[in-house]
């Protein structure tokens, strides 16, 4: 087929430029879509959720979960669980049916055990699975469960992990010590700090800490599982249902992909989070097992608290020494961190200062190490570590030298160690109109908190109220374009002609039905109405979920190339015959004219020289079975209209920035600023005012993008100010596992916050976009140690900011 | 009146411990001297109305009235986050007041009348439109939580501040941060007639 778009769809995979062929008119695109896919469903309680599921029959399983934080099954008895009334299988890790181990991957394919024998860590899903006919009876069942355990010793401190003697956290993994990557270091070089430190004015030192912090996602981990005859039919609370199948594909000695019937309904928000951890999938594995045992469905879940273990990459302790000139000028950066229990150490923690700072030289050893709490992995996002280098050693440097942080921070603007003018020719020579994103951000950013009035010295403001206010600044570029593949389809229904969207994804929340949604409408020129996307149903298309920092720039071009095709599809159908029968063939719908002489609008097709000349997308494609042997319309020798089917599918894949053969610099900046008020008596930080500045490049979905300002706030400000995982140091245990104990932000926990976007096209997706999803509830935590210090006057760099490291910090206590 | 079989079992008044010696007696006790109907039977079995429909079921001691209209009734719109009263998800109306019905035992709920987001959705469309006019959800699995504890607050006080919004919403927590997104919604919900 003759399909120019089939040829800019594979010409675009590199996603090295700017979007040659935008729109040249929008008309749902960057608008706030009133109407929200999910709004009405979400808002009545008719969505439903994996936790929801119910089946006839369903059995509900239940996971035995580690008391201590380092041991070992000695011996199992699981005869009393067996006995209890209402218990219908036990899974045991020796079962004979269990392999030593299995693809568990959720996000990518990881082999490990299904039920491992050994915790390391309280909490771990060890030894047994349970399914009975109630949550409450499968639990009941795991405590008649008797294990005597070979208790080991454990650490659970990152740098505790790294002294001589420390008992080995997880021997069977990493016998030669608890450093990760077989012992290795993760370094990061750009050129020679020596050199930096040596061209300073100044030399700045500090340590930061930052606690364990977590997901905490509202609905729990869970998934249902059943079986029609040899076809597994699954329910997944997962990000990546394509994932999820393709582990199950290999279960069993291989389950057919044709074979497998999957279901994502909404999730109830991961962040990352759960979906990436393997025992995610070994719930799917234990519940496959037992549910063809059975012969019922089964359902497995996590309590709330077993949702808590685990958390984001950026647990651990940072020495920062920062060389900058007296002009605010940074020479050089050196860090060394010790991080903890990271599944993926690659993200470093002064990624960021290479990618979107002309600083020159720097260097990084990150040491991650294996501690007995659980798996550490991206919670939107892996880039915490960076972000909070970043912020910190910005404000800091910004601090001793006395100097405006956004003057800093301009200053410093740039890429891979080179300036703006480097970055600007970057800019034009892969075809992107030259602005400053950072200073649009700044400018727009400074005139709405009023920086200039409002701006003071660290500790010199007191207010009318008796506590001390604080202002803070900081900024990064917008990385929401990293990698990823996607395919989406499109078909127009036959009878009204409205337009499906296909291609299975995880609904998180994030609205991006819309989003794709918007682009089909604008593309096609139909009416938004006319549009729907169910991403709930496996048509075989998997779609790119919101997550692996990427959205718009995989998602937003696969729909893009298969909206653009079926368009052209739809005007080529249109000026010919279809369908030659036995009573002839099915005339054309504009028959004098050419597929350029049409244009569609409003979701009519009509002749561009005389729109007289129209018919309805509904009145082109005729209703169902129009020409069967029972359709009165024939019998009376009048011809029904009849198009081919119209349906094309579109893809794309791009390997971002994080392919370091193909550095691909970053243009789109973001500014965030900060107002806090500190009680100097009790301690108390109230976060008053919030600004957050996002380059976007350009806006789809406008009430999407707010909403991710406002969620990023909240999130931001509770991983500052409250959210901490704390263990017992004694025993090992997690003592605030609940919602209770462990602090997320309440409504009353952020005063206002603005929400203001910036578009100047820079980005690498289509239209010019950037993401925005992970970017604000990534960067601002770390900016409550800034205003706090421009408050009272001293850093507080151990986050989460608590009153009583305020009071400490103020010689209270 | 009939005699209980089980003759041996005295009845005890839930409000005043008079004892009665049949069911049946105790009933026409509590009706005559309390003005009430609330007495679970001993089978367990309470009645209650969940949106506007009288339900008579059995229920096991240890059930909450979360288990009771989510798993039991099929009413999957309230939900739990936090599972102990934290969290707000599981937000109904009782008899005019918001509960949390993770943290109420269903056989404490006879005789009571209930309303979950369900209904509220059927009586005011306007409230739900207007939530999903201002993007006051993203996941939405806490979203049900906030239009119950918005639709108390309305049925209390039909012209709320922002700050009584805000006061009224503090105990509903969202991971997503809808926050600022939903006084919007109830106050141009309750704008309308």
């Amino acid at each position: 087929m003759a399909n120019e778009e089939i040829t800019r769809m594979e010409e675009m995979f590199d996603n090295l430029r700017a979007d040659r062929y935008p729109l040249k008119q929008y008309n749902y695109i960057g608008k706030r879509v009133v109407r929200r896919l999910d709004g009405i469903r979400k808002a009545s309680g008719s969505a439903e959720y994996t936790m929801d599921i119910q089946l006839p029959g369903m059995l509900h399983m239940r996971f035995f979960t580690s008391p201590y934080p380092h041991a070992a099954i000695k011996r199992m008895d699981t005869s009393k669980a067996e006995a209890l009334p209402g218990v219908r299988a036990v899974l045991r890790y020796d079962d004979p049916e269990l392999p030593a181990v299995a693809d568990l991957g959720g996000h990518q394919i990881s082999v490990e055990p299904v039920i491992p024998p050994i915790a390391y860590f309280q909490g771990q899903e060890v030894g047994v699975a349970i399914a009975a006919d109630s949550e409450a009876i499968a639990e009941q069942a795991l405590t008649l469960v008797d294990i005597e355990w070979e208790e080991r010793p454990f650490v659970l401190d990152p740098e505790a992990a790294l002294q001589p003697g420390a008992p080995l956290a997880m021997p069977e993994l990493s016998p030669y010590g608890n450093l990760f990557n077989e012992g290795m270091f993760d370094i990061l070089q750009l050129g020679n700090v020596e050199k930096g430190f040596a061209e300073a004015d100044r030399i700045i030192e500090f340590k930061s800490t930052r606690r364990l912090h977590t997901w905490a996602a509202p609905e729990r981990p869970c998934g249902v599982f059943k079986w029609n005859g040899d076809c597994p039919e699954v329910w997944v609370k997962q990000q990546r249902p394509h994932i999820a199948k393709r582990a199950i594909a290999s279960w069993f000695g291989g389950i057919p992909m044709n074979k497998i019937q999957m279901h994502c309904p909404y999730q109830g928000a991961s962040f990352g989070g759960w979906s990436q951890v393997n025992w995610n999938m070994a719930g799917h594995y234990c519940a496959a097992v037992l549910a063809r045992r059975t012969g019922r469905p089964v359902k497995w879940t996590f309590t709330r608290r077993e949702d808590f273990y685990g958390g984001e990459m950026d647990e651990g302790v940072y020495y920062l020494k920062v060389g900058a000139k007296a002009d605010g000028t940074i020479t050089a950066v050196e860090g060394n961190a010790t991080l903890a229990n990271q599944v993926w150490p690659v993200f470093h923690i002064l990624k960021h200062l290479i990618e979107n700072t002309r600083i020159p030289n720097i260097y990084g050893k990150v040491a991650v190490t294996f501690v007995n709490k659980g798996p550490n992995v991206p919670t939107r996002c892996e880039q915490n570590a960076n972000t909070h280098t970043q912020t910190l050693v910005f404000d800091h440097v910004a601090s001793a030298l006395g100097l405006d942080p956004i003057e800093v921070a301009l200053k410093n603007d740039g890429a891979d160690g080179h300036d703006m003018e480097w970055l600007d020719a970057r800019k034009r020579e892969r075809g992107f109109e030259v602005r400053d994103s950072l200073r649009e951000c700044v400018e727009k950013g400074k005139a709405a908190i009023d920086w200039d009035k409002n701006w003071h010295p660290a500790g010199t403001k007191r207010l009318p109220n008796g506590r001390m206010h604080g202002l803070a600044f900081t900024w990064a570029h917008e990385w929401d374009d990293s990698a990823g593949s996607s395919e989406m389809a499109i078909r127009i229904e036959r009878n009204d002609g409205t337009a499906s969207i296909l291609g299975m994804g995880s609904d998180n929340g994030v609205d991006a039905e819309n989003s794709y949604c918007q682009i089909a409408a604008d593309e096609l020129g139909m009416r938004l109405e006319d549009v729907h996307y169910n991403p709930q149903i496996d048509p075989g298309f998997f779609r790119m979920t919101p997550d692996s920092s990427s959205n718009m720039s995989v998602n937003g071009f696969a729909i893009r190339h298969a909206v653009r095709i079926l368009r052209r599809q739809i005007l080529e159908a249109a000026t010919r015959p279809t369908a030659s029968t036995q009573r002839g063939s099915f005339p054309a719908a504009f028959p004098d004219a050419r597929p350029d002489d049409l244009d569609i609008k409003d979701s009519v097709i009509y002749v561009k020289a005389d729109p007289s000349k129209r018919k309805t997308l509904a009145e082109f494609v005729g209703p169902s079975g129009a020409a069967g042997p029972m359709s009165s319309h024939e019998a009376l020798g009048v011809r029904t209209a009849f198009s081919v089917p119209l349906f094309a599918f579109g893809y794309h894949i791009q390997m971002g920035t994080y392919n370091p053969e193909q550095p691909r610099p970053r243009f789109c900046r973001q500014a965030h600023f900060m107002e806090v008020e500190v009680d100097t008596e009790t301690g108390e930080v109230l976060v008053t005012r919030v600004v957050n500045v996002n380059d976007v490049g350009k806006v789809i979905n406008r009430g999407s993008c707010e909403g991710q300002q406002y969620g990023g706030t909240y999130m931001g400000v509770g991983r500052a100010r409250s959210e901490e995982v704390i263990y017992d140091q004694v025993t090992g245990v997690m003592l605030n596992g609940n919602l209770l104990d462990y602090k997320i932000a309440t409504i009353l926990d952020a005063g206002p916050i603005d929400t203001i976007l910036v578009e100047t096209g820079m980005g690498y997706g289509p239209y010019g976009v950037v993401g925005i999803g992970e970017d604000v509830a990534t960067v601002v935590p770390a900016l409550l140690g800034p205003a706090v210090h421009n408050a009272i006057g001293v850093w507080i760099d151990d986050y989460p900011i608590t009153p009583d490291k305020v009071l400490k910090a103020l010689g209270k206590v | 009146m009939t005699k209980s079989p089980h003759t041996s079992v005295k009845h005890f008044c839930p409000f005043c411990s008079s004892v009665c010696e049949t069911f049946e007696a105790l009933k026409a006790h509590v009706l005559s001297e309390h003005q009430s109907e609330s007495v679970p039977t001993p089978e367990g079995v309470i009645r209650l109305t969940v949106n506007g429909q009288l339900y008579q079921v059995k229920v096991e001691p240890e059930w909450t009235l979360y288990d009771l209209i989510h798993d039991k009734m099929g009413l999957t719109g309230t939900k739990t986050f936090c599972d102990r009263g934290a969290c707000g998800s599981c937000t109904v109306i009782m008899d005019g007041r918001a509960i949390l019905s993770c943290m109420t035992l269903a056989i404490e709920c006879d005789g009571r009348s209930v309303e979950t987001v369900e209904e509220i959705a059927r009586n005011n469309p306007v409230l739900i439109e207007k939530y999903a006019e201002h993007h006051a959800m993203q996941c939405g699995y806490c979203t049900p939580g906030f239009v119950v504890t918005a639709q108390a607050l309305l049925d209390r006080n039909p012209s709320p501040t922002e700050d009584e919004i805000k006061e009224a919403l503090a105990g509903n927590l969202c991971r997503c941060g809808t926050y600022p997104q939903h006084p919007k919604a109830i106050l141009e919900a309750a704008r309308k007639p």
